[in-house]
C-alpha cells in the first residue's frame, strides 16, 4: 500500500479524475473531500460491508426461513412431519 | 384498512400505524422508504421488516438486545437529525428507539447485523440504519442457538 504524508488542506491525485483532499485533522478523526466522477461509488468500508449484508439478507427464501426458526429454535424442529 | 403483499405472509391487512419510514431508505436499498414491521406468535422474536412497495423485499431481523442484552447503541447527530432523536444524550433502546438487527442466513449459519442496527425513533417511526465504524461490532456477528443455559 502507498503511504503518503500529507498536512490538512494539501490534495492528492489518483489519476485524471479523482482528487482527495484532506479538510480537517481532528484529534482522533480526519475529515477527506473526495472529487470523483459521479459514476463512481464512493463510500465509507463500513457502509458497503452493510450494504452488502442487506443485499445478501434480502434474497432469502422461505426454506431459508424455516432452517432459522428451527436452528434458534431447536424444540420447534421436533414437530412430527406432516402427511401428505 | 389497507393492505399489501408480502414476501413470507400473501397478502395482510395493516394499520397505517404499524409502518416504519426509512427516510433514506437503506443501503443498497435506498428507494425503498416504507416498511411494515410484523411479528408473529409461532416465529417470536424475530420480526420481519416487509417493503411496503416491494413485495418482494423483506428483511428477517431480530431485537439486538436478544442477541446482546449489553448491545451499546452509537448513532451519530447526522442520524439522529434524520429521524428526529434528540442530540447528545444516550438513547434508551426499548423506550426511545426499537433497535434491530438484520439476520442473513448463510451457509455456515445464520448471522446478525451488529455494524449497521435498524433504529426506529418510537415516537414518529421514522428509522434509520445507523452505520458506526467506532462500535466495534461486527457485521456478521453468528447467532448461537437459544438452548437450556448451561451450567459453568
Amino acid at each position: 500500500m502507498l503511504m503518503m504524508a500529507r498536512r490538512e488542506g494539501e490534495t492528492i491525485l489518483i489519476g485524471d479524475d479523482i482528487e482527495v483532499v484532506i479538510a480537517h485533522i481532528g484529534r482522533s478523526r480526519v475529515k477527506v473531500g473526495i472529487r470523483a466522477p459521479r459514476e463512481l461509488a464512493v463510500m465509507a468500508r463500513e457502509v458497503k460491508l452493510v450494504r452488502d449484508e442487506n443485499l445478501a439478507a434480502s434474497a432469502r427464501s422461505d426454506t431459508a426461513l424455516s432452517h432459522l426458526l428451527t436452528h434458534l429454535r431447536p424444540a420447534a424442529s421436533s414437530s412430527p412431519p406432516r402427511g401428505r | 384498512m389497507p393492505s399489501v403483499e408480502t414476501k413470507y405472509f400473501r397478502r395482510i391487512s395493516y394499520e397505517t400505524e404499524a409502518l416504519v419510514e426509512f427516510p433514506e431508505g437503506l443501503p443498497g436499498f435506498e428507494q425503498r422508504r416504507r416498511f411494515l414491521a410484523l411479528q408473529f406468535e409461532d416465529s417470536h422474536p424475530l420480526v420481519f421488516l416487509q417493503s411496503v412497495e416491494d413485495p418482494g423485499l423483506c428483511f428477517i431481523t431480530l431485537p439486538i438486545l436478544a442477541i446482546d442484552p449489553q448491545y451499546q447503541l452509537q448513532i451519530d447527530n447526522e442520524d439522529r437529525d434524520l429521524v428526529g432523536l434528540p442530540l447528545g444524550r444516550p438513547l434508551r433502546i426499548g423506550d426511545d428507539v426499537l433497535c434491530l438487527a438484520v439476520v442473513s442466513i448463510r451457509e455456515s449459519g445464520p448471522t446478525a447485523n451488529l455494524l449497521g442496527p435498524l433504529v426506529v425513533n418510537l415516537r414518529n417511526r421514522k428509522a434509520v440504519q445507523a452505520v458506526d465504524a467506532e462500535s466495534g461490532y461486527s457485521h456478521q456477528h453468528a447467532l448461537v442457538p437459544q438452548e437450556a443455559p448451561v451450567c459453568s
